[in-house]
């Protein structure tokens, strides 16, 4: 029997709101140290939380999008412990009943789609930042910036359902991208919107193995590393008849192994109980189905649908979809132009990677559906070829130009009047007798070499298909 | 009761001689609780919040911060405007 | 004119026409204070040249309708008053100077009303004697080998010495009620929601309540008036339509109900206390009144439930004095003896004590038995009362079962708890009470009746309390 991991996920998501949780300071990221702080944040003495109604709607917002369950009372409670950036001693959370309860996300994944399930998502206030100077062994003291404390975080924790490193990584992916169509946070990991803590075991049979937890994982690709390291890491253990001691674990960013966190001698007894500051949030019917009617389409119904209404390639509507700007902009092209096979391959080829080796953002880009349909005709109406499309289209990008601008001021207009083509033909078969007479005898190969001709002298402007036609008429006659 | 445990739970670090004093009070308190035993409660609702309680949520609107000099009163700051505090143990 | 006598309507009305100037007012009040308080000690911070500078700017002023303008007032010392010391009579927060105004500090100046100083107080509110205090003891200014009682004794004494013309305080478990009673005074705990705690430093969060003391009981709803409403950054303040809380003093109160509490009288009360009880209900009946005996069936578990459930959201309202933003800060070795050393050095006894009661209650393994258990049966105590006022308008009974006790005479605290056996029960309840004083022993030590209200129903409890007020005696009771 093989080991088969077990992996569960507890990720934080910042909410985008403008202000804090329970007060009107700024959740502004960089601003000067403790600038951002009030009573309230700051844990003085009187001061009270007010909840903010925005970190209720994104909440909840979030919660039905992950095919959540909204509580219509949810309580507030204490997380009681001391630490120096949070300033009240204890944490404002929920606990008992939390906003949002029993969703799911729908990865996808190598090995096919997979249910992961949700136990919980709970909106609580995130703590201060404390920062070490030099080395953390050797300095004397924590410098703290309340900046952060305050700032509304929803957390997400999964059903232990994910087997692979794969899985948690899709997931935590089609997450950001979840949050970000919603607009309900940045889900920047780097910038610290996203925050997943793992739980792993590796067993083999029903019986689950000890559980390791490995914390403050910063990116993407943080997440798979350790967690491919630890599913390695247990497994080779367990052969060895070593045993797994419950930990707590992180990741060492140069050798991307996990490695023991240094235990606080800490005894955790959270001492929960309702945050008698704050009575219970009640939402009605009404209010989750008026939340209910923003959300707009999530990535994989829209991936679904680009597939079957416009039917592009699974893997161009999944990259697609992947943003909801891409999404946007390329239905909306698709619409206009009626050609979303040609759209998908422009965007996901030529135009992705004029943004990506720029830096820019779909917004940022002047060629539009109103461009992509000039640029399209312009090949129908046999005015442009495809070849010459393409470095009209990265003209038009780079310079904002349209594309039928381009074309005029280029002169990249193609010839299909015969009577100039026949010109042209008529001297490419005066001034290359041997390849004509070598065509006479037979040999049909060097038609492209006198098309190549042709070519240059119209610098490629010559309609190939008419070219060749009128070539082979003339070359016949002089049979 | 462990007092040593509370105390490490609560931050505090009693001398010997308060912990007696301490310890014994606490005894005799959390005996007196004893009585609440005798009450039935089975299926009643604990009560956090008394009468009127509704929950009333504020805008997303941006208020004042507080000056820095306000902060400054009650404690110096560091390396531009940070708080500052000894090393924590196993950080 | 002396004003030092005079009710807090009084003296508004003289300072409105102007007839004496607020800073005479000052001045007269700052003699007094000077005179008496070194012997009293009703103050922990005071800063006279404000005073007057603040009065000064009050006489310039054109409009001089607030309800309580130019009324000297003195506030407990645990509400935040922007750039002024605030400890709650605790050594951890000596030297703390507060950034911002609590509510009710803002709605005093709002009403015009000339903020004197801070009180002494229990530390962090917790104790019914002041003998917990940080600093020092406040005397009573009936006779000053007694206690003032607590936890706001020192506004109660302020006003009883006619260092103020009235006066703010809180009350968690009794701690309006209780020292009113012992100074005599009249003190009102308004219903938990009525009055804003923002800026309060928080003791017990479900419990907490600032309301007024005065030398009538129009004095207190005129100070009810200034301080109460719905406040936008306190989550427990509850909407209510503004009323004004004096509008039926002086109604007769022909044909309201009162009710007696059949289980007060399961504890032993001292005999002058008993007797000033037995008038009281005469006086109710002479003026009208029906009086009838009501029950409270758990009224006898509301000492253990209250010491449960104060504690345990104590021990964590206390978390936030930690030494790295504020207060006192004693350095260790690292963090954790930091944390340590101040929290040890800086929190008296008594504050220790129930700091640790309560991180026990709400541990592993102890919650459900403790926090929980002690939860429902709060719930149980105000079905008890919701269920007794069905019937009736208010309730009577003692506001203590004794008159004040010599200062150190109570050393064991489970003893000094049970002084607010029949207050706490109104607490855990949330409902509003008022204590005026009904008489005096044979040492001449004040006794105070406590007068019970329906939630949010101050006006009637007001209307009430007036009328036994009037019927025994008037200003200052006896």
């Amino acid at each position: 029997m093989e080991y088969k991991p077990t992996i569960g996920l507890e990720i934080h998501v910042q909410l985008a709101t403008k202000t804090k949780i329970f007060c009107g300071c700024s959740t502004e990221f960089g601003a000067e140290p403790n600038t951002n702080v009030c009573p309230v944040c700051l844990g003085l003495p009187g001061a009270l939380p007010v909840l903010n109604e925005k970190v209720v709607e994104y909440g909840t917002k979030l919660g039905l999008a992950l095919n959540m369950r909204i509580n219509k009372t949810s309580t507030f409670y204490r997380k009681n412990y001391f630490y120096p950036d949070l300033p009240k001693g204890y944490q404002i959370t929920q606990y008992s009943i939390p906003i949002a309860s029993e969703g799911f996300l729908e990865v996808k994944t190598s090995k096919g789609k997979k249910k992961i399930r949700i136990l919980r998502g709970h909106i609580e206030e995130d703590s201060g930042k404390s920062i070490h100077t030099g080395d953390i062994t050797e300095s004397e003291y924590s410098y703290i910036d309340f900046n952060r404390s305050g700032v509304p975080l929803m957390e997400i924790v999964t059903y232990p359902d994910i087997e692979t490193a794969e899985e948690a990584y899709e997931f935590l992916v089609l997450l950001r991208k979840t949050v970000r169509y919603l607009g309900v946070s940045s889900g920047d990991m780097e910038k610290g919107a996203l925050r997943c803590d793992v739980n792993i075991s590796v067993s083999k049979g029903e019986t689950l193995g000890t559980k390791v937890e490995i914390k403050n994982l910063n990116s993407f690709r943080s997440v798979r590393r350790a967690l491919e390291f630890e599913i390695n890491r247990q497994i080779e253990t367990l052969k060895k008849g070593g045993k797994i001691v419950q930990e707590t674990r992180h990741l060492d960013e140069r050798t991307g192994e996990t490695k023991p966190m240094r235990t606080k001698e800490e005894l955790n007894d959270y001492r929960y109980f309702p945050e008698p500051d704050l009575p219970p949030l009640t939402l009605t019917d009404e209010y989750i189905e008026k939340i209910k009617e923003t959300i707009p389409e999530l990535p994989n119904e829209k991936e679904e649908r680009f597939i079957k209404e416009y039917g592009i390639s699974e893997d161009y509507a999944h990259e697609i979809a992947a943003s909801i700007e891409v999404a946007e902009y390329f239905e909306e092209a698709a619409k206009l132009t009626g050609k979303p096979k040609e759209v998908s391959n422009y965007l996901m080829v030529n135009i992705m990677k004029f943004i990506n080796e720029n830096g820019k953002s779909i917004k940022e880009i002047t060629f539009g559906a109103k461009e992509f349909k000039e640029l399209l005709d312009l090949i129908d109406s046999k005015t442009i070829s495809k070849n010459i499309a393409k470095s009209v289209l990265e003209e038009s990008l780079s310079s904002g130009k349209t594309p039928s601008q381009i074309v005029e001021e280029k002169g990249l207009k193609q010839i299909t009047d015969t009577g100039e083509i026949e010109k042209v033909i008529d001297e490419v078969i005066k001034e290359n007798p041997k390849p004509v007479s070598q065509y006479l005898e037979g040999k049909k190969q060097v038609m492209g070499f006198l098309i190549g001709q042709i070519m240059k002298k119209t610098r490629g402007k010559a309609n190939p298909k008419i070219a060749s036609k009128i070539l082979i008429e003339k070359l016949n006659a002089l049979k | 009761m462990d007092l040593k445990k509370y105390e490490k739970l609560a931050a505090l670090n009693l001398s010997e001689e308060e912990e007696k004093r301490i310890s014994k009070d606490l005894t005799d308190i959390i005996n007196y609780f004893e009585v609440l035993k005798e009450v039935n409660t089975d299926n009643i609702e604990p009560l956090v919040y008394t009468k009127g309680a509704k929950l009333f949520m504020r805008k997303d609107e941006k208020q004042k911060s507080l000056d820095k000099e306000l902060l400054k009163k009650n404690r110096e700051l560091f390396n531009s405007n940070f708080y500052r505090v000894k090393k924590i143990i196993g950080d | 004119m002396d004003i030092l006598n005079k009710t807090a309507e009084e003296v508004a009305s003289i300072a409105r026409s102007g007839e004496v100037s607020v800073k005479e007012i000052a001045e007269q009040m700052i003699n007094a204070i000077k005179q008496k308080d070194s012997k009293i000690k009703a103050f922990i911070h005071i800063d006279f040249d404000a005073v007057i500078k603040r009065a000064e700017e009050l006489d310039t002023k054109k409009d001089k309708s607030g309800v309580l303008f130019g009324v000297p007032i003195a506030i407990k010392d645990n509400m935040n008053m922007k750039n002024t010391e605030t400890t709650a009579g605790s050594k951890i927060l000596s030297g703390y100077t507060s950034p911002y105004d609590a509510t009710v500090v803002e709605k005093l100046k709002n009403a015009g009303a000339l903020i004197v100083g801070k009180t002494n107080m229990d530390e962090f509110a917790m104790g019914s004697s002041t003998e917990n205090s940080a600093f020092f003891n406040t005397h009573n200014p009936v006779n000053p080998e007694y206690v003032p009682g607590g936890s706001s004794g020192g506004s109660a004494a302020a006003v009883k010495a006619n260092e103020v013309i009235a006066s703010l305080g809180s009350d968690t478990g009794g701690s309006i009620r209780e020292p009113a009673a012992f100074c005599g005074v009249t003190g009102l705990k308004p219903t938990y929601g009525r009055v804003s705690r923002y800026g309060l430093i928080a003791f017990a969060s479900s419990l907490d309540q600032i309301g007024p003391f005065g030398k009538t009981v129009k004095d207190t709803a005129i100070m009810l008036n200034a301080i109460a409403g719905f406040d936008p950054r306190d989550e427990t303040s509850v909407q209510t339509e503004k009323e004004d809380f004096t509008a039926l003093i002086g109604k007769n109160i022909k044909g309201k109900k009162i009710g007696v509490i059949k289980e007060v009288q399961d504890f032993k009360l001292q005999e002058e206390v008993k007797n000033s009880f037995n008038d009281t209900v005469k006086a109710l009946q002479n003026a009208g009144a029906v009086v009838e005996e009501v029950s409270i069936p758990h009224l006898k578990y509301a000492l253990p439930v209250y010491y449960i459930i104060a504690p345990a959201e104590a021990s964590a309202n206390l978390a936030r004095f930690d030494g790295v933003r504020y207060g006192l800060r004693v350095e260790g070795k690292d963090l954790k003896e930091t944390y340590e050393k101040t929290r040890t050095e800086g929190f008296g006894t008594e504050v220790k004590r129930r700091i640790l009661i309560g991180t026990f209650t709400l541990s592993a393994g102890y919650y459900d038995a403790y926090y929980l258990k002690a939860s429902k049966v709060r719930r149980l105590i105000s079905n008890d009362f919701e269920k007794a006022f069905s019937k009736v308008d208010a309730l009577v009974l003692p506001t203590t079962s004794t008159t004040a006790f010599k200062l150190g005479s109570i050393t064991n605290p489970l003893q000094m708890y049970m002084n607010d056996i029949f207050t706490i029960p109104i607490s855990l309840a949330g409902l509003p009470a008022i204590s005026i004083p009904t008489g005096t022993d044979k040492k001449g030590l004040p006794i105070g009746m406590q007068l019970v209200g329906k939630w949010f129903a101050e006006k009637e409890l007001l209307q009430i309390a007036y009328t036994v007020e009037q019927e025994l005696g008037g200003k200052n009771g006896i």
